[in-house]
């Protein structure tokens, strides 16, 4: 913060010239700590396949970086199944969770980083719940005992989920990272997938991890919901 | 026998008729459903065990034609937020003591799972947790019509008319790849669990007795849930799960019943019944199904100066596939009643083979081949070879129609 301040109080002319000089080192590859690169990070089963949907999250090793804003997110429930059955969100965020079935639902959480339960109910009749701790949070119906959905509520600046070939990425500030990966299915301990890394003065970072063990399978997708399972 | 029922039976319509305005006055959050299950049916089996025979299916010769399946409604209900009250109630189109018979009804204590552990407690009339086949609504099997020697056995002459506690520990929502669980039960009204296995032996179809209900006509029928020697019974079990890909379940169950004890009004007797059973069902995420289950016990009556016993054991493995809307079957029973007594053993075994076909969340439509093949020294007696094959084939079409459709 402090540069630009003091930036204020040259002439127009040096004004001018260290911009240039800033234009000519970051053509060079050469800018300060503070201009942002391409952090890109591939996750793949041990078998070597892309691996979709996992949680990637990053943080600065030095500093506290930015903390990400809190979020209103909404999980319905359609069809006796959470939608979506997993949701990312910085702390402090709010999430609602209507119901859109015509059959009530009841919602709960045993999970240490937020406890709660949602009575019985159809619709909205209940005001977003908050999330104050980090963790993962594991959702459950009492009465429907399939439905499972996770929520992970994260501190870390740059979060998001894999995509179809595997891969997250986002422009971060160069520096040294934690990077950490997780999936609802995920068999490997979350140490094993702690990685420490360096943006340095590249333009892009990519970083590739791969799992240990293989995920859990998927549930069953289309058994019925009558069926007791 | 016929005064005990007449003096029952009032009663127990009442307290129908009340739960079910209970369940109607709960009005909106109640959950409903009903289905309409018809048949056509052709069969060459022996005289059906609800006309008095010893035929091993659900249709004998002369029930060839147009059949009603089941005619069912169900109800379940919220009782503020940890309660609710669930109830089944059918219509066979048979011959039992009242047209409309309820085959569960019970409520339901559900506290919210607590630091990875579920309890629930029933209380009221159900099943205990021993099929693995008949897992869809109102105790039916999504694979076949008919069902397993043994279900058909529990569907006949068990349920718990009492209590029961169930404790899961939910290692699967704690990051574990196993859920385990706990079940204990104590029950009433079961001097009579024994007694069709004893007279008719194994049999393979759908026909659930009602609560409190008759199997066999008027005045040749027996009471499975009767309560006179005052003692009751117990069930105990383990359920172990991995992810939700595979079900073992092992359960000991014993009535207590005391064999030398006999009703004075109906003058039926104790049967002290006891086994030991086991289940295995593993799925995969490419739509098959395998089911194993064994059982193993033994019923026995002591009257004035008679010991008098029937070991029983079966099993059966049922394969399955689903390709989309349509499920392909295949299932073998193996099952045997032995005796001391003369003429009261049975021994044979089973295939089923079924298509069902789920058009949409309302119709469904069904078509299975059964065939049986028993030994029986009861058929012998009533002047017939003992040894039988018999062929039941059946068409079913089903309409379902309610709230969660």
């Amino acid at each position: 913060m402090r540069p630009p301040t003091r930036a204020r109080r040259h002439s127009c002319a040096a004004r001018r010239a260290a911009g240039a000089l800033v234009l000519l080192l970051a053509a060079l590859g050469r800018a300060g700590p503070v201009l942002a690169a391409t952090l890109v990070i591939h996750v793949q089963t041990p078998d070597g396949h892309a691996l979709s949907g996992a949680v990637v999250t990053v943080r600065p090793l030095e500093g506290q970086g930015k903390r990400p804003a809190p979020v209103h997110a909404v999980m319905d429930q359609v069809n006796r199944a959470f939608a979506p059955d997993l949701l990312v969100v910085p702390v402090g965020s709010t999430v609602a969770f209507p119901n859109s079935d015509s059959v009530s639902h009841q919602i709960y959480s045993f999970s240490a980083a937020k406890r709660f339960q949602l009575p019985l109910y159809h619709g909205k009749p209940y005001p977003p719940v908050q999330f104050d701790q980090t963790g993962v949070i594991t959702l459950g119906c009492n009465i429907h005992d399939e439905m499972l959905a996770y929520l992970l509520v994260t501190d870390a600046p740059y979060f998001g989920r894999t995509d179809a070939q595997g891969a997250w990425s986002a422009d971060v500030v160069r520096g040294r990272y934690q990077v950490t990966i997780w999936h609802p299915r995920l068999r490997d301990s979350q140490a094993d997938l702690e990685r420490e890394l360096t943006v340095g003065d590249a333009d892009r970072a990519e970083l590739t991890l791969h799992l240990l063990k293989s995920l859990q399978p998927a549930p069953i997708a289309d058994r019925p919901h009558s069926w007791d399972y | 026998m016929p005064s005990l029922l007449h003096i029952q039976r009032p009663r127990r319509q009442r307290w129908a008729t009340l739960t079910l305005l209970a369940l109607v006055a709960t009005g909106r959050a109640a959950d409903w459903q009903m289905s309409l299950d018809t048949r056509l049916v052709t069969s060459d089996a022996g005289r059906s065990f609800m006309d008095g025979g010893l035929g091993t299916s659900r249709f004998d010769r002369n029930d060839s034609g147009v059949q009603l399946g089941r005619a069912r409604l169900a109800l379940s209900a919220p009782l503020g937020e940890l309660w609710s009250v669930h109830l089944d109630a059918s219509v066979w189109d048979d011959k039992d003591r009242s047209p409309l018979g309820v085959t569960e009804a019970y409520l339901q204590f559900r506290p919210y799972p607590r630091a990875g552990y579920r309890l629930r407690v029933k209380a009221g009339a159900f099943y205990p947790p021993i099929s693995l086949e008949n897992r869809a609504a109102g105790w039916e099997s999504p694979y076949t019509l008919s069902y397993s020697a043994i279900n058909t056995w529990l569907g006949v002459e068990v349920r718990t008319i009492g209590l029961e506690a169930q404790l899961d520990w939910l290692g699967t929502r704690t990051g574990h790849d196993f859920d385990l669980g706990l079940t204990a039960g104590a029950f009433g009204w079961n001097e009579g669990a024994g007694v069709v296995l004893a007279g008719n032996g194994f049999m393979l179809h759908d026909r659930q007795t009602p609560v409190f209900g008759r199997v066999g006509p008027p005045g040749a029928g027996v009471l499975p849930f009767q309560q006179f020697d005052g003692r009751t019974g117990v069930y105990a079990g383990v359920e172990g799960r991995y992810l939700d890909r595979v079900v073992l379940r092992v359960l000991r169950y014993d009535n207590r019943a005391d064999p030398t004890k006999m009703d004075t009004v109906s003058g039926a007797i104790a049967w002290d019944t006891r086994f030991n059973s086991a289940g295995l069902r593993v799925e995969s995420g490419t739509g098959w199904t395998a089911i194993l289950q064994w059982l193993d016990g033994e019923t026995s009556i002591a009257p004035p100066g008679l010991q008098l016993a029937w070991p029983f054991r079966a099993q059966f493995a049922l394969l399955s596939k689903r390709f989309g809307r349509q499920t392909l079957s295949a299932r073998y029973d193996r099952f045997e009643v032995d005796s001391n007594v003369d003429g009261g053993s049975q021994r044979g075994h089973a295939w089923t083979a079924a298509w069902l076909f789920d058009a949409d969340a309302h119709w469904r439509l069904a078509l299975e081949w059964l065939r049986v093949r028993s030994s029986s020294y009861d058929r012998a007696d009533t002047g017939g070879p003992p040894l039988a094959t018999e062929t039941q084939l059946q068409l079913a079409v089903r309409y379902a129609f309610g709230s969660g459709l």
